[in-house]
C-alpha cells in the first residue's frame, strides 16, 4: 500500500533573481508502507531538500505530497500535523540538543504534540529504549554525553513523536566504523520491531547496500533511478560517475568488467564478491 | 626517512574534568618517532586518544610526563614555540571552524602574515599553496561559499603556506562527502610525494590509512600497533576485536586465499587485486604489485 | 527566511570604485555622509544626488541591488516624511479635512528628508558593496595605527571585526537549520503572544550558544597552530597603498566639500514657500 506518495515534485528558490536554483525537478516517487528506503545522491543532489518536504517543512513550488493518500498541504493544520506523523531527523542532530536533561530533550517532541505527562513518560522511555539509552543516562545532561551518545539521543528525540515515517539525514556521518555500525543496526531493530517506514539519506551506497529494500538515486535535482539495491547496483559505473561511493568490491568488478572480463557489477559484499570470483575462476577451468 | 621530526618519549597527558575529578589518561605512556618525509595514518576509534596526540605534536598541549620534541626542540620549551608551529602545522576536522578571513588567499595569507614574511614572498607561497590544493581558481572566492572539500583544502593550504615540514591532519574526511574526501585525499598524497612534506593523516576510514605507508593503529590511550599496512591488516580478528574494520579489499584476498587461489603480494588496493585477478584469469605466473 | 538577510554585502566586481584605497573610500564615505547632513536646500541636495548616480554608474553595481538595498530602511523613511507632514505647517495649505492639514512645506520637507536619508543609506551601502569586509577592517585598522600610542590598539578589535564577518553567514545558516530542526519537532514560532514566542526561542539560542562556543574554541586552535600572536609583527600580503587614483578621488572628495559650502551659501537655507512658488 502506497504510503507517501509525490507527484511532479518541484522546488525553486531564488526564482527572478540570478541565483535561481532548481532543487527538485519533477520528482514523482512512491514509498510503501514498512519499507526501509535509502535515498542516496552527492551534495546538492536535491535529497536534503526532497525529505524536507516529505514533513512539510518547505513547501512545493510545484507538484504534491501524498500522505496516506492525502495531500500534506491541504490546510495549514494538516501540514502542522504531518510534522509528528512523518518524523525528520537532520543531519548532525546532535548540535541542535538543548534541554537541561536527556530526558527533556527527548520529550520536546511528544510535549509539543500535547500529549499528557503519563504519554510522554511513555514514549520517552519507549524511544530511548530502541536507540540503547539507559534510565540513568536520561537524567544526564545532553552535553555531558559522547558524540555518538548524543547522536542516538537526537534519534530518539525524533522516535519519541511516534511518526509513521522515521527519516534519518546522513545518520552515520563522521562516526567511527563502531558509531556508524551501532546506528545502522539500531535502525533496522526499529524498523523490524515497529514495522514503521523508515527513509535513510546518504551519500554512500556502503551504509545502505545491506538495509534498504529500495533506493531512490537522485541526481541534479531529478530521480536517476529507483528500485532495489541489485537494481540499482546493476549500473555501478554511473553510481561513481554521478560522485557516490560505491563499496571497494563493487569497484573491482566494475573494472574487471571493463576489462572484458563477463562479472555482474551489482556486487557489494565481499562475501558476493567471493562468489562471483570463484564462479568466474571455474568457469575458466582455474582451480 | 632519516632524520626525526617528531618524537613521543612516554608521553602521558589528561585534561582536567569538571570540579577536580580526575580523568584517566588521554594518552599514557606512549613513545613514538615519525622521520621526515613519512607518511603515517593513525587509526582507532573515537575515544582512543589520536586528536590528542595531534594537539601534543605542535605544542598546542603539553604532556604531563614525558617529552615531546619537534625537530628536536621540546615542546615544553616556550621561546620555541612559534618555531615549532610552523615546523609542525595542523589540520582539523571541522573545516568552517579553521578558515579566519573573508577571502581565500587572505585565509591563505594569515599564518605567512602572522610569522612576518615579506610581502613578495607571501604572495609567491599563497598562490604556490592554492595550486598544489587545486585551489588556486578560487583565491578571490568567499569561503563561505565553497563545499566541504574546497574548504578543506583552503585549510590545508593556508598551512602549507607557512612551509612546514610537517603536517597533521585530524580527520579532515569525516564531515565531507565522497567527492569532497577523494579531493582532499589527493592533495594530500601530493604534499607527501611532491613536496616531501611528512604527513600524519588520523582517520577513521580503512581504505584511506591503506594510502600510508605506515600505520599506528590507537586504543584505550596506548599504541597497539604499529607497521605497513600490510601487516597491521593481516589480522582482521585483533582489528575488529577494537572496534575498527578491514578494507573490503583485504576480506576478500583473505576470503580467495583461504580456497587456493594463488594471490601474490599483500593485497590492499584495488588497484593491486583487480591486476592480481587479471593476470590470473590470463594464466600468467608471476605478478608484480604496484607499490 | 532568515537566509536573505545580507549584511555588509560585496559584490567582487572590477571597477574604478573597487580599485579605490578602502581609506579612500572610508574618508569620501564620510565626507558624503557630513555633506548631506549639513546640505540645507534642494540644490546641495541634487549635487549629493548627482555624485550618487556617478559614483554608482562608475561601480557597475546593478541599479536594482542598490535600490533593493533601500528596503530595509524604508519603513523609516515612511514614518519620517510622515512626521514632516505632520509638524510642519509653514508654505501654502493644501488639503485640509478633520485634523490634518497638510502644507507644501510640509510636503517638501517630508520629500527633502526621505531623499536625504536615501542618499545616506545608499552611500554607506555602496562602501560595503565595493570594499571586501577584510580591506575595509584593513583600512579601518591603518586608520586607527596611531591610537596604539595612546594604549588602544586597534589591531585586536579589527581582527574581531573580521571574524565576525566570516561567521555572519555560517552563523546564519545554522540558525536557519537549528529552526528547521526544532520545527521539525512540532516548534512552533509563528503562533501565540510575545512570552510564548520568547519561549520558543530558548530550543534555538541554546544550541547556537554552544555550537558557537565550540566554534571559537576550534577557531583559537586553529589560529594558533597558525602562528597568530596577537599581530605582534605582523606583515601583510596586500598592504594597503594610496595610487594615483586615490588621490584623484581625494581631490574629488575635497571638491564635494567645496561644491555643498557654495552651494550651501549661495542657494541659501531652503525656504520653503520660496521653492514651492518658484516651482509653480
Amino acid at each position: 500500500m502506497s504510503h507517501l506518495v509525490t507527484e511532479h515534485l518541484s522546488y525553486v528558490y531564488g526564482e527572478g533573481t540570478p541565483f535561481k536554483v532548481t532543487a527538485l525537478d519533477n520528482v514523482n516517487i512512491n514509498i510503501e508502507k514498512s519499507e526501509l528506503v535509502a535515498i542516496i545522491g552527492h551534495t546538492g543532489s536535491g535529497k536534503s531538500t526532497l525529505v524536507q518536504h516529505m514533513n512539510g517543512l518547505l513547501k512545493p513550488t510545484g507538484g504534491k505530497i501524498f500522505l496516506d493518500g492525502e495531500d500534506i498541504h491541504l490546510s495549514k493544520a494538516k501540514t502542522y500535523e504531518t510534522r509528528f506523523k512523518v518524523g525528520l531527523c537532520f543531519q548532525y542532530p546532535e548540535y541542535q540538543l538543548f534541554e537541561s536533561t536527556v530526558y527533556k530533550d527527548i520529550a520536546f517532541g511528544p510535549t509539543n504534540m500535547g500529549l499528557s505527562k503519563g504519554e510522554i513518560d511513555e514514549r520517552v522511555r519507549n524511544a530511548a529504549k530502541y536507540v540503547g539509552i539507559s534510565d540513568e543516562m536520561l537524567q544526564k545532561s545532553p552535553f555531558d554525553l559522547s558524540g555518538g551518545e548524543k547522536r542516538r539521543v537526537a534519534i530518539a528525540g525524533v522516535i519519541s513523536m511516534g511518526p509513521e515515517i522515521l527519516i534519518l539525514d546522513e545518520p552515520t556521518s563522521g562516526l567511527d566504523p563502531r558509531g556508524r555500525e551501532q546506528i545502522l543496526s539500531l535502525i533496522k531493530n526499529y524498523r523490524d520491531e515497529t514495522g514503521k517506514t523508515v527513509i535513510i539519506v546518504s551519500h554512500s551506497m556502503d551504509d545502505v547496500a545491506r538495509l534498504a529494500d529500495k533506493v531512490i538515486v537522485m541526481n541534479d535535482a531529478k530521480v536517476e533511478s529507483c528500485g532495489t539495491v541489485d537494481e540499482v547496483y546493476e549500473n555501478s559505473s554511473r553510481l561513481t560517475e554521478i560522485g557516490l561511493s560505491v563499496p571497494q568490491v563493487t569497484e573491482i568488478f566494475v573494472r574487471l568488467k571493463k576489462l572484458g572480463y563477463p562479472v555482474n557489477e551489482n556486487v557489494y559484499t565481499a562475501q558476493q564478491g567471493y562468489s562471483e570470483l570463484m564462479r568466474l575462476f571455474k568457469g575458466r577451468g582455474i582451480l | 626517512m632519516a632524520d626525526t621530526i617528531i618524537e613521543f618519549q612516554n608521553v602521558t597527558f589528561r585534561y582536567e574534568g569538571d570540579e577536580g575529578i580526575v580523568l584517566s589518561p588521554a594518552v599514557k605512556d606512549f613513545s613514538l618517532k615519525i622521520g621526515g618525509g613519512e607518511f603515517v595514518a593513525v587509526l582507532g576509534h573515537n575515544g582512543s586518544g589520536k586528536s590528542t596526540l595531534a594537539k601534543l605534536a605542535n605544542g598546542l598541549l603539553l604532556p604531563e610526563s614525558g617529552d615531546v620534541l619537534v625537530d628536536g626542540m621540546n615542546t615544553k620549551n616556550e621561546d620555541d614555540d612559534i618555531k615549532i608551529k610552523q615546523t609542525v602545522g595542523v589540520v582539523f576536522q571541522n573545516p568552517d571552524n579553521q578558515i579566519v578571513a573573508t577571502i581565500v588567499e587572505e585565509d591563505v595569507a594569515f599564518g605567512p602574515e602572522n610569522l612576518g614574511i615579506e610581502q613578495s614572498e607571501i604572495r609567491r607561497r599563497v598562490d604556490g599553496a592554492l595550486k598544489i590544493v587545486g585551489m588556486y581558481n578560487y583565491r578571490r572566492h568567499e569561503p563561505h561559499k565553497l563545499s566541504g572539500g574546497q574548504k578543506q583544502r583552503v585549510a590545508i593550504a593556508g598551512i602549507i603556506a607557512m612551509e612546514p615540514r610537517c603536517i597533521i591532519l585530524d580527520e579532515p574526511t569525516a564531515m565531507l562527502d565522497p567527492v569532497g574526501r577523494k579531493d582532499v585525499m589527493n592533495a594530500i598524497k601530493r604534499l607527501n610525494r611532491e613536496m616531501g612534506i611528512t604527513v600524519v593523516y588520523i582517520t577513521h576510514y580503512m581504505e584511506e590509512a591503506c594510502e600510508a605507508q605506515r600505520i599506528i593503529v590507537m586504543d584505550d590511550a596506548k599504541l597497539l600497533m604499529d607497521g605497513t599496512p600490510e601487516e597491521i591488516f593481516s589480522d582482521p580478528e585483533k582489528i575488529r576485536e577494537i572496534g575498527l574494520d578491514v578494507p573490503q579489499t583485504c576480506r576478500l584476498a583473505e576470503m580467495l586465499k583461504n580456497s587456493g587461489i594463488k594471490i601474490t603480494g599483500n593485497v590492499l588496493g584495488i588497484d593491486e587485486l583487480v591486476e592480481n585477478i587479471d593476470s590470473l584469469l590470463r594464466g600468467q605466473q608471476n605478478v608484480t604489485s604496484c607499490n | 527566511m532568515i537566509k536573505d538577510i545580507t549584511i555588509g554585502q560585496y559584490f567582487p566586481f572590477d571597477s574604478f570604485v573597487h580599485r579605490l584605497d578602502p581609506r579612500t573610500k572610508l574618508l569620501f564615505t564620510v565626507v558624503y555622509i557630513v555633506a548631506a547632513f549639513v546640505s540645507n536646500n534642494f540644490v546641495s541636495l541634487l549635487f549629493c544626488f548627482i555624485i550618487a548616480c556617478v559614483v554608482v554608474a562608475i561601480s557597475k553595481i546593478p541599479l536594482k541591488t542598490v535600490i533593493k538595498g533601500l528596503r530595509p530602511i524604508l519603513l523609516i523613511v515612511i514614518i519620517t516624511s510622515l512626521l514632516q507632514i505632520a509638524y510642519i505647517k509653514t508654505g501654502v495649505p493644501l488639503i485640509s479635512f478633520w485634523k490634518i492639514n497638510i502644507t507644501s512645506g510640509g510636503l517638501l520637507s517630508a520629500l527633502f528628508m526621505a531623499l536625504r536619508i536615501s542618499l545616506l543609506i545608499i552611500m554607506s551601502t555602496m562602501l560595503t558593496y565595493t570594499t571586501s569586509p577584510t580591506s575595509l577592517t584593513n583600512g579601518l585598522e591603518r586608520i586607527f595605527a596611531p591610537f596604539k600610542k595612546i594604549g588602544i590598539d586597534f589591531h585586536t578589535i579589527t581582527m574581531i571585526m573580521t571574524i565576525a564577518l566570516r561567521f555572519i553567514p555560517t552563523l546564519i545558516e545554522e540558525t536557519d537549520k537549528i529552526m528547521s530542526a526544532q520545527k521539525s519537532r512540532g516548534a512552533n514560532f509563528e503562533n501565540g503572544n510575545i512570552v510564548k514566542r520568547a519561549k520558543a526561542l530558548v530550543p534555538i539560542f541554546i544550541p547556537l550558544l554552544f555550537n558557537s562556543i565550540r566554534r571559537a574554541y576550534e577557531l583559537a586552535n586553529a589560529m594558533t597552530c597558525r602562528c597568530y600572536n596577537g599581530g605582534k609583527g605582523k606583515t601583510t600580503m596586500n598592504p594597503l597603498k594610496m595610487s594615483g587614483r586615490d588621490y584623484f578621488a581625494v581631490i574629488l572628495t575635497l571638491a564635494v566639500i567645496g561644491g555643498i559650502i557654495v552651494l550651501n551659501i549661495f542657494c541659501g537655507e531652503y525656504n520653503a514657500e520660496f521653492t514651492f512658488n518658484a516651482a509653480v
